[in-house]
């Protein structure tokens, strides 16, 4: 109301930013009462449990070092998820360009080059040109032939997989015999750690870095305007002369890119180091979760994983100490999504504080002086 | 003692638009009281706060002379306050009074009692001339059936205050008539009823009592019967309103757009625009008339390049178009202002300078190798801002907080921030105030004025009288008149030919389509 305030403008960003916070916050914490609950009846130990889960994970520095791996890794596909979302297409396919990712750099570094310096970035490349192409195919098959992208994306998915599963038992060079992993990279070839004995290598970084260009590129660029007046409404888009499917296809290859860079975190990292059957765990998927929370903002993004990856770790960790299976995390997150992307606001909960306060103090009729 | 009274109310939405500022309303008993003013006045927030919709940031209401505040529309209806909206709540494949009693159904025992149900229903519907059978479901009614079961809604929750929101919005004008009836039924009976409205005739017909509102202040308070409809609009717009706006005579010599043998498909196969020629010159505006679905919305769709065609041509300034994409079209000086600003015009998600830049996203005063430039486009939104007088926090505010009016303006101030050769426009004023369509009215024609070539499409005939050179009447698909206009033009002659009643010979065509 006064003039000596920030402006209006700056005010209501504020406001959006706080409301955001508080939604996502309000989900979270709901969310843990809901899985304390179900603690408390599945364990005999509730309590211990809780506070595994809760407490655990910035226990130790190689526990940290195990959350900060995976908030990298959500990161990177939160992003990927982020981006499509904002052009409003529903491609699942991070996935499948995870292992067309991991299949390329493995190729890149098994070979002759492997062992030079230029391991990592062409490593990095090669996953990341294989992820794009991998993405570019549910985006031109939905503009040529209309395919539906969730569809097509989901089924790409199954095909990387068993890809990945059939190369490691045919072409790929094995440690053993009957065992279905891959020599060990040249050292050259995997990424040094930032601090000793943890997980902690250079994919954090290019975490940091992706969140920057994928920031800058969907608000700073022509095309990231494109993209995202695509994703508000794409026949809009089309009368103000943007083309929709040239945004969406190349919207859908970005992030594929973003999924085979995945790829390479995953097997040049301090985690493998290998190529192997299933090593991506589901975490590509959990990059809905982290992108729906984020509000599809890459700039959140981090955030959210950092937050997400600390409550993934710890449900691991109670997995493994207590009684209490690590499925229990699938109901916090399943709440929380239903909390984030339904209507659901704070208001709820100070609603039902004032009229507490009312039927104290007035009575109901509300006489209010 | 006033039955309902709100003073000093104020609401400022989180995006910072001033909806209510200082609004003061008083409700006598047993009246029918209008509150009247532009879109985008502040009529429909304050209704939401009579109604526990809203909560004001300022001010009070006294109800029987008590302070009262509703935190939600249940308690607004425990006190006797009903809300009709534009848009109803109502399940369309319910029947009528089960619409009417849900959620406070009659009981026996545990079980809904639905015979009790019908005759509640019925004898509501008798007491006050809603006149509408209980049974049938609700979707398979007309809309003047279904707001009447709204009604009877509010009036089954033992609602003394009835608010209806532009309730002849909807309507055709025999409903009208009825509804009219209904609502003095209501208040001869001693409910009261305030009636939101913009059409004066009808606020003058029917209501006791008139509050004029205005940028989200009360303007006044007049009784029905001291009041004209001039003096009304008057208050309304806060100046005389004259909705006209003189052409200046401009050379006509050169064609700017020429469109021949035209011809489109629709997506179920229909042939929808069969082999029409048209021309229109420079400093020029076209008129297409039409009842809506004659072919003139992908008529100028074709010539936009939104819909494929299946023959002819269309050039512009010679050159032909007929091939290429909607960016190219527009390089070479085509502006359009679509008919459905927030299906087509806008991107209500994205920021009034997202929207004003959009179309202009090759440009290097906005775009440099790929990199936007922010100052520029915040700066020139905020210059169309001002010329176009878009009432808006900023450039940085999401377009889905502005009024309808506002958002036309955006589409405008983007279409014609430089002088097209040729605009297509169509619906310019639909859903829009006086005041922006006086406003709109006045920036088509500059832009005429100034040597474009206007085709114009709207399903308003004053509008088109008001604005066209010359004007084609279109029927199915094809032209079947064309007038050059005149003061002798009139509405009537139009919708003879607009009805398929009667077509031209080409010779009588040939003078007006030059």
């Amino acid at each position: 109301m006064s003039g000596n305030v920030p402006t209006i403008d700056e005010n209501s960003r504020w406001a959006a930013f706080r409301r955001e916070v508080g939604r996502a916050l309000g989900a979270a914490i709901m969310a843990l009462i809901v899985a304390f609950i179900v603690v408390l009846f599945t364990s005999k130990t509730p309590l211990d449990a809780m506070m595994q889960l809760l407490t655990a994970p910035a226990s130790k520095p190689r526990t940290i070092g195990l959350w900060i791996d995976d908030a990298a890794k959500l990161t990177v596909t939160g992003l990927a998820f982020s981006l499509v979302f904002q052009a409003r297409q529903f491609a699942m396919g991070v996935q499948g360009q995870v292992y067309i990712g991991a299949i390329a750099t493995s190729y890149v570094v098994l070979g002759p080059l492997g062992s030079t310096w230029a391991a990592i970035p062409l490593g990095l490349t090669a996953a990341m040109l294989a992820g794009a192409i991998y993405g570019f195919l549910p985006g031109i098959a939905k503009a040529r032939l209309g395919a539906n992208e969730i569809v097509s994306s989901l089924m790409l998915n199954y095909i990387a997989i068993e890809l990945c599963n059939l190369l490691m038992r045919t072409d790929l060079p094995k440690a053993s015999a009957g065992v279905l992993t891959s020599v060990d990279f040249p050292k050259e070839a995997v990424f040094p750690p930032l601090i000793p004995n943890t997980r902690l290598d250079l994919g954090i970084g290019l975490a940091i870095i992706a969140v920057v260009v994928v920031w800058f590129a969907l608000y700073r660029t022509a095309w990231g305007l494109k993209l995202r007046l695509v994703g508000h409404n794409a026949k809009f888009a089309e009368y103000a002369g943007i083309r929709p499917t040239f945004i969406m296809v190349s919207a859908m290859a970005a992030s594929g890119a973003l999924g085979g860079l995945l790829g390479a975190m995953f097997v040049q990292g301090q985690t493998y180091g290998k190529l192997t059957v299933l090593f991506e765990g589901g975490i590509a998927f959990e990059g809905i979760l982290v992108a729906i929370v984020a509000r599809s903002r890459p700039l959140a993004v981090p955030i959210v994983a950092l937050a997400y990856g600390y409550l993934r770790q710890g449900a691991q960790l109670m997995n493994i100490r207590t009684d209490v299976p690590a499925e229990v995390i699938g109901v916090v997150t399943a709440i929380i999504i239903l909390l984030v992307s339904s209507s659901f606001s704070l208001n709820f909960i100070t609603r039902l504080f004032r009229r507490r306060d009312r039927a104290t103090s007035v009575p109901a009729g509300s006489v209010v002086k | 003692m006033a039955l309902l009274e709100a003073i000093g109310i104020g609401k400022t939405y989180p995006g910072g638009v001033v909806a209510n500022d200082g609004v003061n309303l008083t409700i006598e008993r047993g009246e029918v009281h209008a509150v009247v003013g532009e879109n985008g006045a502040g009529k429909s927030t304050l209704m939401k706060i009579l109604f526990g919709i809203e909560q004001p940031n300022a001010g009070r209401l006294v109800l029987d002379g008590k302070d009262v505040r509703f935190a939600r529309p249940r308690e607004a209806i425990d006190s006797g306050i009903g809300m009709v909206f534009q848009h109803f709540s109502l399940v369309p494949s319910f029947s009528v009074y089960e619409n009417v009693v849900m959620g406070s159904e009659p009981r026996s025992g545990i079980r809904f009692d639905r015979k009790k149900a019908i005759a509640e229903v019925q004898a509501l519907s008798d007491k006050f001339k809603l006149h509408v059978d209980p049974l049938p479901p609700v979707g398979a009614l007309p809309v003047g059936q279904q707001q009447r079961v709204e009604i009877l809604k509010a009036l089954y929750r033992d609602a003394r205050i009835l608010i209806l929101d532009e309730p002849t919005a909807v309507l055709a004008p025999q409903e009208v008539q009825e509804l009219f009836v209904a609502i003095r039924s209501l208040v001869a009976q001693g409910h009261t009823v305030i009636f939101i409205a913009h059409k004066l005739p009808e606020v003058l017909e029917i209501s006791d009592t008139i509050t004029v509102m205005r940028q989200g202040r009360t303007v006044g308070q007049v009784r029905s019967k001291d009041v004209t409809e001039d003096s009304l609009a008057a208050m309304m717009v806060g100046r005389e309103v004259v909705l006209r706006v003189d052409r200046k005579p401009t050379d006509q010599s050169q064609r700017v757009a020429e469109v021949r043998g035209l011809r489109v498909v629709n997506a179920r196969g229909t042939e929808v625009v069969q082999g029409i020629d048209l021309t229109v010159h420079a400093g020029e505006t076209v008129g297409l008339v039409g009842v809506e679905g004659n072919g003139q919305a992908e008529t100028l769709e074709a010539i936009a390049g939104l819909r494929a065609i299946t023959a002819g041509t269309i050039a512009l300034s010679g050159e032909p178009i007929t091939g290429m994409s909607v960016l190219d079209r527009r390089s070479r000086g085509l502006a359009s202002i679509p008919e459905d600003r927030i299906a087509r015009g806008l991107a209500p998600g994205a920021t009034v300078a997202e929207n004003l830049v959009a179309t202009r996203l090759d440009e290097p005063r906005f775009v440099r190798s790929g990199l936007l430039d922010l100052k520029a486009i915040r700066l020139s939104a905020e210059k169309l801002i001002e010329r176009f007088s878009i009432r808006v926090g900023g450039p940085n505010y999401e377009v889905a907080t502005l009024s309808g009016g506002n958002m036309q303006k955006v589409v405008v101030a983007r279409e014609l921030s430089e002088q097209p050769k040729l605009l297509l426009v169509n619906q310019p004023t639909r859903g829009v105030d006086l005041g922006a369509t006086q406003f709109i009215w006045r920036t088509i024609t500059d832009a005429r004025d100034e040597g474009a070539a206007v085709l114009l499409s709207s399903a308003d005939l004053h509008e088109l009288l008001a604005l066209s050179d010359r004007l084609m009447v279109f029927y199915h698909g094809e032209i079947v008149a064309a007038f050059t206009n005149t003061p002798d033009l009139t509405p009537e002659t139009l919708g003879t030919y607009m009805l398929g009643l009667a077509r031209q010979t080409p010779e009588d065509m040939k003078g007006a389509l030059k």
